[in-house]
């Protein structure tokens, strides 16, 4: 199949990319860039696994074809931590043990980011519904609301 | 005040980081440089005779490099389905290409003429003699015919409060099949203690249901996976993600004929298993077989729809049900016969069905089960494997039983409740347990004794017992000269073992728990270790480390007693020191001192090792309440408050025994009100999240858990297995919450809304 020429940045950094209009943004940024943090959980838009911010939104990059994200600004969970600090959403996640196998948490982590920029003053409930895209098989999602809960508070305290 | 400084404390997990950060490798993260991307070639038919398999216009793909069948296999061992198949979705071939587009359109190229065949799903209709038989030739004398004595055999209900068409449309079907002869039966188990005849006949009350749990699937997030690479001399690894390394191992070589030497497995992060990750032919045979054929590493990797469809779900069951009760509160029989749908193979956990006698004094009971076959793909373990599904009946009619007396739920529970040296129906004398300090628990938190209900809304408590596995392990830890510890051993980390096997090893070595890195070896490397599954981890492993780092400590004592010219009885390890105890001044030496002159003495470094196997587990329990709310307009049922205490033994780290107890409660919760594989002549018709629903955290309030702490006297600290007993009554609970909020019980789960708004309609609502 013949490849298209895509411009994206990732974490920052500029990646000019010859890919197969059939290819997912997930799949580029794993198997092209080899950014594995982001997860394949489903590959229909339902778990949420695969979520990343793509100019300032959460989106399930399974969902998006890599070419159509050119010119975009991508962050994935690896570009979360920057100067040797953990990003608050993810000191939140470890502080309240709002993980356990760890698969869906780079979903939930970039999920709740997007979520907490976009307004985090929202109530328990609010986040709740929010995040009703991710699945979590292994929390029972208390400790994640306490999580995001806890992170959005400090973003709000230190902004 | 805690007598310890690092166990009974909430640590921060040993992969905390990388968990947070994306750093962490799973199985599909693997990629080795030439890796292919294998795909299986499956069944489009749910039972059908293979008439050929074609491959021709697959092998013209361009980037295909290897296609196999099971004339692949050249230890004969069925990997592949050859002249039948049985379920949908059942592999036929494997296909590997150098992009998995490729493998994809190469798998869908191969043509496969079928003769369909007629397909039986429902347990109760695979039993009749007029069933398509799915093993034998199908003559009346073939394989998995039972003879069955009639006592039970026809289903019956409680007509008044029951509003199930399935189980009536049972019922009324099993009467044209005079002759007590059962088909499609893959296994049985029979118990039998005391007389359940008497008990009946002297019980004043005797309730009578049929129960209908389905199939479920456990959803670890992470689909199966596995990355095969065999080199040129033979040599076989898989990175693969599962919770027995080990058993992947002899798995693949007993599978494939070849010698354990000859394949080294590497456990990748574990994403979510719940049971379910022990498979050795899902992914892990078909990688490695292609990777044989083509000399290249190779990755098969499950889509979520191929998990619904080629996955090993939790069997659903029949549980017909029959309790008798005195009208002060003493239950005196109870007898269940069930029937567990163990799809394609054998390997229901039919022997669960035991579990029905729950945690109560009854000194009669009978219990029969059999595992039948139908047209899906066989199961395996889910959480407590067995459990939910007998506890659902076992407590559904307790509640019965209590609403027919008169009594309180807790209180009829507390009264029949086993204690220290009561009798186990069909069992031995129970050991020190925590049953009814765990239902008082859970009673005090919910507030359950001035509970308030308002309109449409109810009150359900239930409990489910679980006793953890154990299994052997091998741990070594290792002091080094800046003081540090190094443990390596080789069991999977299950959501916070790793954390407090490092737990466990500082405490004994009085250093901080920052100053102990935990390292996983494969199984070329590492000590022999059990699977991580059972609940056994904390418990095996955790005994394994504490030899481990009691043997450290003795060597450590030695080291000191030849470099301070002190005897042994001198001396105490005590905030990473060896302190002479009598000296004055006080005098001490640092354990990363002692590792430093370790290194020129005629002993050697500071290795201890931990090896351990057996020992006595201790019974633990779970009790929830949960307080519902139900629309009878649309049959949405609302979770207003959900209370679970559980019996932990000790709590080795506080916070991940709740998490436990939160996410076991919750898949409880999912299997009660949401979760169904459904299945028709087709097989599985709901093979992705849109249409089999696992709860969000929009469906749920929050989770109070409720630690309690009766020790198991064989566990590390007192420490009994966390993450199975969790799961094991929330069926229940929810079951009788709905049952109090609407008058009505409904036997077969999961209870959805249109369950619910039917049954109040029937109802006259």
């Amino acid at each position: 199949m013949a490849k298209l020429p895509v411009s994206l940045t990732i974490n920052g950094d500029e990646h000019d990319l010859l890919i197969e209009p059939r290819k997912t943004l997930l799949a580029v940024l794993r198997d092209t860039i080899g950014l594995t943090g982001t997860k394949e959980g489903c590959s229909t838009g339902d778990c949420g696994a695969c979520t990343v911010i793509v100019d300032g939104k959460a989106v399930t990059s399974c969902m998006v074809l890599g070419v159509t994200a050119s010119g975009k600004e991508i962050t994935t969970i690896e570009g979360l931590a920057g100067d040797g600090e953990l990003h608050p959403v993810q000191q939140a996640f470890i502080e309240t043990g709002g993980y356990q196998c760890g698969f869906c948490t780079p979903g939930f982590i970039m999920a709740s980011k997007a979520l907490i920029d976009e307004n985090p003053d929202r109530t328990e409930e609010e986040f709740r519904h929010a995040l009703g895209g991710n699945i979590c098989r292994c929390t029972g999602y208390t400790k994640i609301l306490e999580a995001v809960l806890k992170a959005a508070e400090e973003i709000r305290t230190t902004t | 005040m805690s007598e310890y400084t690092v166990v009974g404390q909430t640590v921060a997990r040993v992969d905390a980081v990388e968990k947070v950060t994306g750093a962490a490798q799973y199985g599909a993260d693997v990629h080795p440089p030439g890796m292919l991307y294998g795909k299986l070639v499956r069944s489009k038919h749910a039972h059908a005779n293979i008439r050929s398999i074609d491959t021709s216009e697959a092998e013209k793909l361009p980037g295909v490099r290897a296609i196999i069948t099971q004339d692949d296999v050249p230890s004969g061992r069925r990997v592949f389905a050859t002249d039948k198949v049985l379920y949908l979705g059942e592999p036929i071939a494997a296909v590997a290409a150098t992009d998995p587009d490729i493998a994809e359109e190469a798998a869908e190229r191969i043509k496969i003429d079928y003769e369909v065949l007629p397909v039986v799903q429902d347990v109760m209709e695979a039993i009749k003699p007029s069933a398509p038989r799915l093993h034998g030739d199908g003559t009346k004398d073939g394989p998995n015919r039972r003879e069955i004595s009639g006592e039970i055999r026809t289903l019956s209900r409680d007509k008044e409060n029951d509003h199930s068409d399935a189980i009536s449309n049972l019922e009324a079907e099993l009467e044209n099949y005079p002759d007590e002869v059962y088909y499609n039966i893959s296994a049985e188990s029979h118990t039998e203690a005391g007389d359940v005849e008497k008990g009946f006949a002297e019980s004043d009350v005797v309730v009578e249901d049929t129960y209908v749990i389905p199939r479920v699937h456990q959803t670890y997030m992470e689909p199966h996976v596995s990355v095969a690479s065999a080199d040129s001399s033979g040599k076989i690894t898989v990175w693969a993600s599962t919770q027995g390394p080990f058993a992947i191992r002899s798995g693949i070589a007993g599978t494939l004929g070849i010698p354990l030497t000859q394949i080294n497995v590497i456990g990748t992060t574990m994403g979510g298993g719940f049971g379910g990750r022990f498979g050795v032919i899902i992914t892990h045979v078909p990688a490695v077989l292609l990777s044989q054929k083509t000399g290249r590493p190779v990755r098969v990797q499950m889509t979520r729809e191929e998990e619904f469809t080629d996955g090993r779900p939790a069997p659903g069951c029949v549980i017909k049900l029959k309790t008798g009760a005195t009208n002060d509160g003493r239950i005196l029989a109870r007898e269940a016969l069930a029937f567990w749908d163990s799809g394609s193979v054998s390997g229901a956990s039919i022997g669960s069905t035991i579990r029905v006698r729950g945690v109560y004094k009854i000194p009669n009971l009978k219990v029969d089960a059999y595992g039948v076959h139908t047209n899906k793909s066989g199961t395996a373990a889910y959480r407590a494997p067995g459990a939910p599904q007998a506890i659902f009946a076992g407590e559904s009619q307790l509640d019965e039983i209590a609403e027919r007396i008169g009594m309180d739920p807790v209180k009829f529970r507390l009264m029949n409740m086993r204690e220290e040296g009561d009798e186990v129906p069909a069992g031995s004398s129970e050991p020190k347990v925590g049953y009814k300090e765990t239902l008082e628990a859970v009673a005090d938190a919910a507030g359950w004794w001035d509970r308030e209900a308002g309109e449409n809304q109810g009150w359900g408590v239930a409990v489910g017992d679980w006793t953890n596995g154990c299994g052997p392990g091998g741990v070594y830890v290792s002091v080094h000269e800046d003081g540090s510890v190094r443990i390596f051993h080789g069991s999977m980390d299950i959501t916070g073992t790793d954390t407090a096997i490092s737990q466990i090893i500082a405490e004994i070595l009085t250093v901080p728990y920052e100053s102990v890195t935990i390292r996983r070896g494969d199984t070329d490397s590492a000590p022999y270790s059990t699977g991580s599954g059972g609940s056994v981890v904390t418990f095996t492993m955790g005994n394994t480390a504490k030899l481990a780092a009691e043997d450290a400590h003795r060597r450590i004592l030695e080291l000191a007693s030849e470099r301070l010219n002190t005897n042994v009885d001198d001396l105490e390890l005590r905030d990473g020191k060896v302190h002479v105890t009598s000296a004055d001044p006080p005098k001490s030496i640092s354990l990363g001192e002692l590792a430093a002159y370790s290194l020129s003495t005629t002993g050697g470094p500071i290795v201890g090792k931990g090896s351990f196997a057996r020992q006595a587990s201790t019974p633990a329990l779970a009790a929830q309440i949960a307080k519902v709310e139900v629309d009878p307009g649309t049959g949405r049922t609302r979770v207003l408050k959900l209370v679970a205490s559980q019996d932990v033994g000790f709590a080795i780290n506080p916070m991940a025994v709740e998490g436990q107890i939160e996410g076991g409660t919750v898949q409880g919760y999912a299997w009660a009100m949401m979760e169904e594989m459904q299945y028709d002549e087709n097989g599985n018709v709901n093979p992705g999240f849109v249409d089999y629903r696992v709860p969000t955290s929009a469906d749920l309030p929050t989770v109070e858990s409720v630690i309690v702490e009766v020790p198991a006297p064989n566990g590390p600290y007192g420490a009994k297995g966390v993450g199975e007993p969790p799961i094991t009554p929330t069926l229940a609970t929810m079951a009788n919450a709905v049952k109090d909020a609407i008058g009505i019980r409904i036997n077969e789960l999961p209870i959805k809304p249109e369950k619910i708004v039917n049954a109040l309609k029937s109802n006259g609502h």
